[in-house]
């Protein structure tokens, strides 16, 4: 901005930012998340996708059924031996960037189930970028915790996300 | 000149209905269905396993979660099971209350399919207004036992406490303007020309072979079977209701439609009388601290908003732990039926049937 | 607790499952099989022994007094027989009792040598039949216009290791709509025995055997299609089994992450009934 205290004319029709904010900030606005829910977390997510709670005013409303149009996993629910290798599959359809949040404790952690079937958290999977406790939880903490992805990608970097990527695959 | 081929495609385990992880294996010829094959466990848990390990106490916590979209109706039949397992007779208020708790429970259950229906099929407002009620009801959950969706509403021989104070004015609030909810519904499906389209001649299950396959709930009603289990074997504080069991003869998904909404109103009728007729006396049966089996097993079964819930638990003598724990899952039955319900229809109607199955994937895969 | 923590050249921890404390395993010493015979004679020791307790007490008690008396001492206080506490609870254990209700006397009348057992315990109606008849059986009660049972409602079995002469019991639950009653078939099948299966008389249990074969692994004969229907098709071990550890034998500790592209072209390549698997498959230790 300049130092002068009136706006010049083309101050009017101009913002001066980095590109790496605006993208962020595009990015964090506007989630794409994929319908991902395995358990009874998944009702707490329509829960908060419908009308009392509305997870549409931050941006996140649109659910893909596809993963190739998606950039958000909401792993909601309990992830068995069996879906594993599916999860894994959806994971890498996705395109970069991407993200992922394990709503509930059997995402984060196998939940109270810890049984020959039951895989002790979606992170022995996939990377996992938020994770949110609870059983199911509210509406209100997928809210928070999705304020709180949001702050992340705000706040994050395209060269550092790049470059683990390109250090991950080797 | 065309070669015409089957086509196998894979209605995978994650797709955008929200009926949970189930996979579909169909053969198509063209755009109709030739032959399916469900594959399920893409959610076993195993439940079964894991409360052979945890008292009888505990073990309410894990069947929350089967069923996941009407825990409290799993929780009544668990504790009714064991209380039957031992022999516990149960105060009357709290078999009041419970019958209370477990009919707003099948409202919430239905108004649950209703949307996932509705969302289906291509109706996306009805999600919106039934998940308004159903907000008020998880509410009503909420100040009873302090979850709105994994509940372990009941304990053993009753209930924890009694009901809080201004339960029964949200009751009342409620009650009162469930009924034009209703209608409410009605007026954006039943008459809808779409919806008739979609709905009327598709998944047409006959009595004869929804017996033979052991399909229960509004699935077997809209057959044209009566059999409701609160009438049949009366279980809870149903014997003492006056209610009535919708059923049709159409046996399509038109009809379980309509079963289903009769039995929302059913319900609220049910309520009511709960509200109005709500005895005093304690919650809570006088039982020793430890629970301790004999020989014994049973099977106790109650009307789930699904179909026929079934506990089957076999009791070790001086343990705490039940050596068997059985859940007879009405959706693994019903789902068993999708198959013969589909063959020879369009890929749409699958989509339609199995919504009108109302399968949760939590308690067919436990 | 003792977990050892096994890293390997990666660096990733490896939990090592052999350690785990709550994955020993403890088999059940009883045979918890309802039965009227046995409680019948459970009940009549335990009485004989109460008596044969107070009779012993009394015997001591003499010897106890004649010692007294010839040592000069004064006599020990007399024994009093226990009274049972009265039980203030809202509790009171349904017993078995012998079979009065028709159903049950009807399938002894007709089945005659082939009902091993019939009794009624907590107002459910149960009947132990011979393994090898148990199709018959189940015709009989689907088709006899005295009996009527339309629907099966549940099919099950349960793991006894500890009993002799049999190793699981299969249950057959029955449902009358018509009448509304409800049945318990009860057979007794020893390891590797495999039973007749129920779909020919009642479909349903299409998927209630597989599920049997998946988690006890009791096969049946003429299924129309025996595979493995909750856990994947290529599990090893039967979950429900009292051998087998909840925690499982360490097939869900595999490595998802590791096996990137090879995940997809598994799946190309795979054709059986579930979604690709780890190129190497787990081993049950």
């Amino acid at each position: 901005m300049g130092m002068m205290n009136q706006p010049t004319a083309l101050e009017h029709v101009l913002i001066t930012t980095k590109v790496e904010k605006i993208i962020n900030w595009s990015r964090a606005t506007s989630v794409w998340p994929m319908t991902f829910g395995l358990a009874c977390c998944a009702i707490e997510m329509m829960a908060a996708g419908a009308a009392r709670f509305d997870f549409d005013r931050f941006g996140c409303g649109i659910f893909r059924a596809s993963p190739r149009q998606s950039d958000l996993m909401i792993v909601a629910g309990t992830v068995t031996y069996k879906m594993a290798p599916i999860i894994k599959q959806l994971y890498d359809q996705m395109p970069e960037p991407k993200w992922v949040i394990a709503l509930g404790s059997c995402a984060t952690a196998g939940g109270p189930f810890d049984s020959y079937h039951t895989v002790q958290g979606v992170d022995k999977v996939i990377p996992v970028d938020i994770y949110i406790p609870g059983c199911p939880p509210r509406p209100e903490s997928l809210i928070y915790g999705f304020l709180k992805l949001q702050d992340k990608i705000m706040s994050g970097s395209m060269a550092d996300r790049y470059k683990e990527i390109f250090e991950a695959v080797g | 000149m065309f070669k015409n081929e089957e086509m196998e495609i894979n209605m995978g385990p994650q797709h955008p209905s929200t009926h949970g992880v189930l996979r579909l294996k169909l053969k198509l010829d063209g755009e109709v269905v030739k032959h399916c094959r469900p594959v399920i466990g893409y959610l076993h848990r195993g439940v079964e396993k894991i409360c052979e390990n945890k008292t009888f106490f505990q073990g309410q916590v894990w069947t929350d979660r089967m069923d996941y979209t009407s825990a409290v109706a799993n929780n009544l039949g668990w504790a009714e099971a064991v209380e039957k397992l031992f022999g516990i007779t149960v105060p009357r208020r709290a078999q009041y209350i419970r019958t209370m708790l477990n009919e707003y429970n099948r409202l919430a259950s239905h108004l649950i399919w209703l949307a996932t229906h509705g969302l289906d099929i291509g109706a996306m407002t009805v999600f919106l207004y039934t998940f308004r009620e159903r907000e008020a009801i998880l509410d009503m959950f909420e100040a009873f036992c302090g979850a709105r969706l994994t509940t372990t509403a009941f304990r053993i021989g009753g209930l924890r406490e009694d009901l809080p104070p201004g339960f029964e004015k949200m009751a009342r609030t409620f009650q009162a303007r469930f009924l034009d909810c209703v209608d409410e519904y009605e007026t954006l499906l039943t008459e809808n020309r779409i919806w008739k389209k979609r709905t009327i001649g598709v998944g047409i299950l006959k009595a004869e072979d929804a017996i033979a396959m052991g399909v229960t709930g509004p699935v077997l009603r809209a057959a044209g079977v009566q059999y409701d289990i609160r009438k049949a074997f009366p279980y809870a504080a149903y014997k003492e209701m006056d209610f009535e069991v919708p059923t049709r003869t159409e046996a399509d998904t038109y009809a379980r439609y309509l079963v289903r909404l009769e039995e929302m109103r059913q319900s609220h009728r049910i309520i009511n009388q709960c509200l109005d007729g709500l005895p005093e006396g304690p919650v809570m049966a006088k039982l020793p601290k430890i629970l301790r089996s004999e020989v014994n097993e049973v099977y106790h079964a109650t009307e789930c908003p699904k179909g026929e819930l079934g506990y089957y638990l076999v009791g070790e003598k001086g343990s705490t732990n039940p050596y068997r724990f059985h859940v007879r899952a009405p959706g693994f039955i019903n789902l068993q039926a999708l198959p013969m319900m589909i063959e020879g229809s369009l890929v749409a109607d699958v989509i339609a049937t199995i919504g009108t199955l109302d399968v949760v994937l939590g308690e067919i895969d436990r | 607790m003792a977990m050892d923590e096994v890293p390997n050249e990666t660096g990733a921890y490896i939990y090592d499952i052999k350690a785990a404390p709550n994955r020993q395993v403890v088999m059940p010493k009883t045979v918890p099989l309802p039965g009227l015979k046995t409680y019948l004679e459970e009940q009549a020791a335990a009485v004989a022994a109460e008596e044969a307790k107070w009779q012993k007490a009394l015997a001591d008690f003499e010897t106890a007094k004649a010692k007294a008396e010839a040592e000069g001492k004064d006599a020990p206080k007399a024994p009093v027989r226990p009274v049972a506490k009265p039980d203030t609870n809202d509790m009171k254990f349904p017993a078995p009792a012998p079979a009065t209700d028709p159903d049950l006397l009807h399938l002894q009348e007709v089945l005659g040598a082939k009902v091993e057992e019939c009794f009624q315990q907590a107002g459910e109606l149960t009947c132990q039949v011979a393994k090898e008849a148990i199709l018959e059986v189940l015709t009989l009660c689907r088709d006899d216009a005295a009996l009527g049972y339309e629907m099966l409602a549940d099919e099950t079995a349960t793991h006894y290791p500890a009993a002799q002469g049999f190793a699981f019991s299969v249950v057959y639950h029955l449902t009358s709509i018509r009448r509304s009653k409800r049945l318990r078939l009860r057979i007794l099948v020893p390891e590797g025995f495999e039973p007749e299966s129920a779909v020919p008389v009642y479909p349903t249990a299409n998927w209630l055997e597989r599920e049997i074969w998946d988690m006890l692994g009791i096969r049946f004969q003429h299924h129309p299609d025996m595979t493995r229907i909750l856990c994947p098709e290529d599990w090893e071990g039967h979950a429900l089994r009292k051998e087998y550890p909840t925690l499982g034998l360490g097939q869900r500790d595999i490595d998802f992450r590791e096996d990137r592209s090879g995940v997809l072209m598994r799946i190309a390549m795979e054709k059986a009934g579930n979604m690709g698997i780890n190129i190497n498959p787990p081993r049950a230790e």
